[in-house]
């Protein structure tokens, strides 16, 4: 292509000169050469420019410098021109090649700039830092011209390009395909990457460290509430048990039989508390370990609320019942499901006056049984209605008693079985729901 | 002469059930309440000799109500405490407690604590100290005057907890109440002195984070 163009700028200089001639002296039209010289220098350079300078001198000489067709040189003023076309095209080429040159390095370092701000915008946004590389490869590779380029992590590389500040090894360019990018570029580019790559990692490493503190943090609130509640749980029936205990051992209390009658209850009611505790605790860890496996069985929803008040014995004559014979039946683990409702129970029986009934009412319909616990207490604020699930959750300003897994289990073991348990909006006191599945009638 | 009486402040019914029951057998009367607003207003009305406070009540510490009650009485405080509620313990004394039982505790434990707390100046009977020459065991010691100074105070409050403050105020004077370091050195001084194995003290005894007590061996449960 650049050949042919050559040539063709000689032959269109030889055509216009043999156009000139019959007006003008012929030797001074020699000159116009130069137009042919001149744009095939700009264009191609210097390995053109001197074939295209030698084949204007020769055409000049064979068809007008007499004697014409014939490459004979009579005069100087052949070499004369030869010289200045060649000088001529030495010169323009160069100062063409060097404008080319600028232009290219320009581009390239624009290209850097881009790459360098593309970098900086990625690796500083904060997401995932080896996702971000990843996105860098191409417009890395571009940039070093070769095919395919990736950064690559770590204080020390055998192979790659070494990205450092300082001292400090941050990672290494790695080139696969063993081109070897520019030299300049490298020193251009790689350090101010390595200082980009440097903040990007160090940012990463903090982000990591808040999050690893938040979490042990999180997992220590949650293991102290939890330390706080079983000691405290587990330590008030102790106390009452070895108070008691003591009071009866003890030679120097002069005690009636009815003192030592109230003191033995005290112990078989604490002892009892101390079971259920314990049970609460390991009904929780088998929840949270997925190890309550249901064994589900046909049951009329009042045989499941029979079960559980004949549990919580002779605290159940608080509870009112309002039940719906209509009621289809549920299929559930009996044992389960009864946790869930002396649980709920219970829990409204603590927090409600002590003379105060308990409302326990069963209701039917679309495809599954709701059973209410509604109680008279001080009710559920709004925010904790979720919160109250939570293992070791404690209202605000309820005090200390119990440990706060009562309804925590009660959902456990309802959704093992198929069903919820939520906290109902209510004007006042508290007001949970259990809903089963109703099994369809066959 | 009239039964002593004592007030119960816990939230735990059973516990209350169980104190009262036997303080009743042990010759005290006894007002129970369950929060720190009962404690006071019952404290007000019934003038107990001697209050048993637990640290956590549904409405508030007991901390706070100890020094409610510091404002107007004097009457004797010992707290329950538990593990992992001693600085809530040490808080309790710096308000104004006078003792401390740790949960769970026998009976005999606490009617010894209460019967120290309600004892007021030196008991009855022979002289713990016999100044002019001090023998323990029969063996005379010498002793520094701080060391003097401690040791009576100890005689004099036997089977009471004394708090470092108190013992910093009442030997070295007002100036002295938080240096407790110096307290320690004095102490296990005055030890040496005292105890045979010092190492396994069984007069002066350390009570951790709260002070020491001077007991004696014959009298403990």
């Amino acid at each position: 292509m650049a050949a042919l163009a050559s040539a063709g700028a000689v032959a269109l200089v030889t055509a216009a000169i043999a156009v000139a001639r019959p007006y003008v002296p012929v030797l001074s039209l020699g000159v116009l050469y130069v137009f042919a010289v001149l744009p095939v220098a700009v264009a191609w350079g210097l390995a053109y420019a001197i074939p295209v300078s030698v084949a204007s001198m020769l055409a000049f000489n064979f068809f007008f410098l007499p004697p014409t067709h014939t490459f004979a040189l009579r005069d100087n003023e052949n070499w004369f021109a030869l010289a200045v076309y060649l000088v001529t095209a030495v010169v323009v080429s160069e100062l063409a090649a060097r404008a080319r040159r600028r232009a290219v390095e320009a581009e390239q370092r624009e290209r850097e700039a881009a790459l360098l701000a593309q970098a900086s915008d990625a690796l500083l946004r904060g997401t995932e830092l080896a996702e971000e590389l990843e996105r860098l490869r191409a417009p890395l590779a571009d940039v070093l011209g070769v095919l395919s380029a990736r950064v690559e992590l770590g204080p020390s590389h055998e192979h790659g390009y070494p990205l450092r500040v300082g001292t400090r090894g941050i990672g290494a360019v790695v080139v696969p395909d063993g081109r070897e990018p520019d030299s300049a570029v490298r020193d251009r580019l790689f350090p101010a990457l390595a200082a980009l790559v440097a903040v990007a990692v160090d940012r990463d490493e903090l982000q990591r460290e808040a999050l690893e503190a938040e979490t042990l943090r999180r997992s220590d609130a949650a293991k102290t509430a939890l330390l706080r509640a079983v000691s405290h749980d587990l330590r008030s029936p102790l106390t009452a048990i070895d108070a008691a205990a003591s009071g009866l051992q003890s030679e120097t209390l002069r005690l009636r039989d009815d003192d030592r009658r109230a003191l033995l209850a005290t112990i078989r009611v604490e002892s009892a508390r101390l079971a259920r505790l314990v049970e609460n605790l390991l009904d929780l860890s088998r929840l949270q370990a997925g190890a309550a496996q249901p064994r589900p069985e046909l049951w009329p929803p009042e045989e499941l609320i029979a079960q559980a008040l004949d549990e919580l014995a002779e605290a159940n004559t608080r509870v009112v019942l309002e039940l719906d014979d209509g009621v289809l039946p549920v299929r559930v683990d009996a044992a389960q499901i009864e946790r869930v409702l002396v649980n709920l129970i219970e829990n409204a029986l603590k927090y409600s006056p002590p003379d105060a009934p308990v409302r326990v009412a069963v209701e039917g319909g679309d495809g599954e049984v709701r059973l209410h616990v509604i109680d008279g207490g001080p009710g559920i604020a709004p925010a904790e209605r979720d919160r109250v699930f939570e293992p070791f959750h404690r209202a605000a300003g309820t005090g200390t008693r119990g440990a706060g897994l009562g309804l925590a289990i009660a959902r456990g073991f309802a959704q093992a079985n198929g069903g919820r348990v939520w906290a109902e909006p209510a004007e006042r006191g508290a007001h949970l729901v259990v809903a089963l599945p109703a099994e369809p009638r066959a | 002469m009239s039964r002593p009486r004592i007030l119960v402040v816990d939230d735990e019914p059973q516990i209350l059930r169980a104190l009262e029951t036997n303080l009743r057998g042990a010759g005290y009367e006894v007002d129970t309440a369950a929060t720190a607003e009962d404690a006071l207003s019952t404290a007000a009305a019934r003038r107990p000799e001697a209050v048993i406070l637990d640290l956590l009540l549904p409405d508030g510490r007991g901390t706070d109500v100890c020094r409610e009650l510091r404002t107007w009485s004097s009457v004797p405080v010992i707290v329950l405490s538990a593990v992992g509620e001693e600085s809530e313990k040490v808080a309790a004394l710096d308000a104004g407690a006078d003792d401390y039982v740790t949960k769970p505790f026998g009976m005999d434990e606490l009617l010894a604590r209460l019967r120290a707390a309600t004892r007021r100046g030196t008991p009855s009977g022979e002289p713990v100290l016999d100044v002019g020459e001090i023998r323990v065991g029969g063996r005379p010691v010498q002793l520094t005057p701080h060391e003097f100074d401690m040791l009576r105070l100890f005689a004099q409050n036997e089977g009471k907890l004394l708090t470092h403050r108190t013992i910093l105020r009442e030997v070295w004077g007002p100036a002295y109440q938080v240096e407790s370091h110096y307290l320690h050195v004095y102490v296990s001084q005055l030890r040496r002195k005292l105890e045979p194995e010092p190492a396994r003290p069984r007069y002066l005894l350390t009570e951790p984070g709260a002070g020491y007590r001077l007991v004696n061996p014959a009298s403990r449960p």
